[in-house]
């Protein structure tokens, strides 16, 4: 069964490029997208996406937010899994995501390097971070 | 004949999202990618693309500093500059460095393919608010741009620009010279230069007039944010 995977993030050039990336890889599906964080619960909602690949800083809601209220949400969304993929190359950054109930973490310089590794793993239930110079999955 | 794109952005994922964008116009090939300033310039001149696209933020050399540098060249070089904020000063200093095109990031999707459509048709393409701008200062001034004050970056030549970017991205004098091919006595040369033009007397003064001068960009935790600003760092 696919993947399906659910894209947020404000800036739709963006969007456009994790779209072309993820498309590659068969049994993996864009179902959606969303510009900020209001508009990802919405599409959370609707679409019920195995994964959310989620921004930091959007307006209106921000990621962090956004992936907390999810985390609310997730019995009737059971097995969603939350991917930041964030401009903050940061390992307190990182700690708030995981906080807020995220499996993984990647920073977008870095995205299409670990973008497909991490949904992999996430995908898997597994956990995984990578700031810019050190990739890290674990269970 | 094709219209050959050199795009030059740090982030993979945001060339992916651009040559997507661009590859669907007929017509339109993008000859190749830089990932950051230096590199564009090098490639630009190996290339000769017809649009060059550049990012304002990148590491190395400066998307400003790169069309700097591209039209010192080749002043037929066409640049599209892509900026995450329109204040006035990048505004200014993106006319000051000879763009002809000025998109903002978030509405990339949106205008790049009509600004890279008025460049090979020899025209220019502005956002509303560089319109406003530059409309502005004729009407006040009698000029092109409104300037409240002067802008402090022509006062520093190429060199020492490029120099202050590395400095402040935390490069040590040694790196510098070794990223610019020169020795290291003469890094040091430059930065005392520059510390003296400036009158800056600490490199933590040099960070604070290069993020001051968007000769490099920070990222702020969103806490610290407007929520409704926009920025891909």
């Amino acid at each position: 069964m696919a993947v399906r995977i659910l894209l947020v993030d404000d800036h739709p050039i963006v969007r456009q490029g994790l779209r072309t990336l993820l498309e590659g890889r068969s049994g993996w599906e864009v179902v959606g997208e969303a510009a900020d964080g209001l508009e990802a619960l919405d599409k959370v909602d609707s679409l019920r996406p195995d994964i959310v690949v989620l921004d930091v800083t959007m307006p209106r809601m921000n990621g962090l937010e956004a992936c907390r209220l999810i985390q609310k949400q997730k019995q009737k969304t059971s097995g969603l899994e939350v991917l930041f993929v964030t401009q903050h190359d940061s390992p307190q950054m990182m700690r708030e995501a995981l906080d807020a109930g995220a499996r993984g973490y990647v920073v977008k310089s870095n995205a299409a390097r670990d973008l497909l590794e991490a949904v992999e793993a996430v995908s898997q239930h597994r956990i995984f971070t990578a700031l810019a110079r050190s990739p890290q999955a674990s269970c | 004949m094709k219209l050959r794109i050199l795009l030059a952005d740090d982030h993979e994922i945001v060339r992916r999202g651009l040559c997507a964008l661009l590859q669907k116009h007929e017509g339109w090939e993008v000859c190749g990618e830089a990932s950051d300033g230096r590199e564009a310039v090098e490639m630009a001149k190996q290339l000769k693309p017809d649009v060059v696209i550049v990012d304002i933020g990148m590491p190395n050399l400066n998307g400003l500093d790169t069309t700097r540098q591209l039209l010192q060249h080749d002043p037929q070089f066409k640049v599209i500059v892509l900026t995450i904020t329109d204040s006035d000063q990048v505004i200014r200093e993106a006319l000051d460095a000879g763009a002809r095109g000025f998109v903002l990031k978030s509405d990339a999707a949106r205008d790049l393919v009509a600004a890279v459509e008025a460049l090979q048709s020899k025209r220019m393409f502005f956002t509303p608010r560089v319109n406003d701008l530059v409309l502005a200062g004729f009407l006040e001034k009698g000029h092109a741009i409104s300037r409240n004050e002067p802008p402090n970056l022509p006062t520093l030549t190429v060199r020492e620009r490029e120099v202050t970017q590395l400095l402040a991205e935390g490069k040590s004098s040694k790196e510098v010279a070794s990223l610019l091919n020169l020795s290291t006595k003469t890094v040091e040369t430059h930065r005392s230069n520059i510390m003296r033009k400036l009158s800056l007397h600490s490199i933590r003064d040099l960070v604070v007039y290069a993020i001051k001068n968007n000769i490099i960009q920070v990222q702020m935790p969103p806490q610290f944010r407007n929520t409704t600003e926009n920025t891909i760092a």
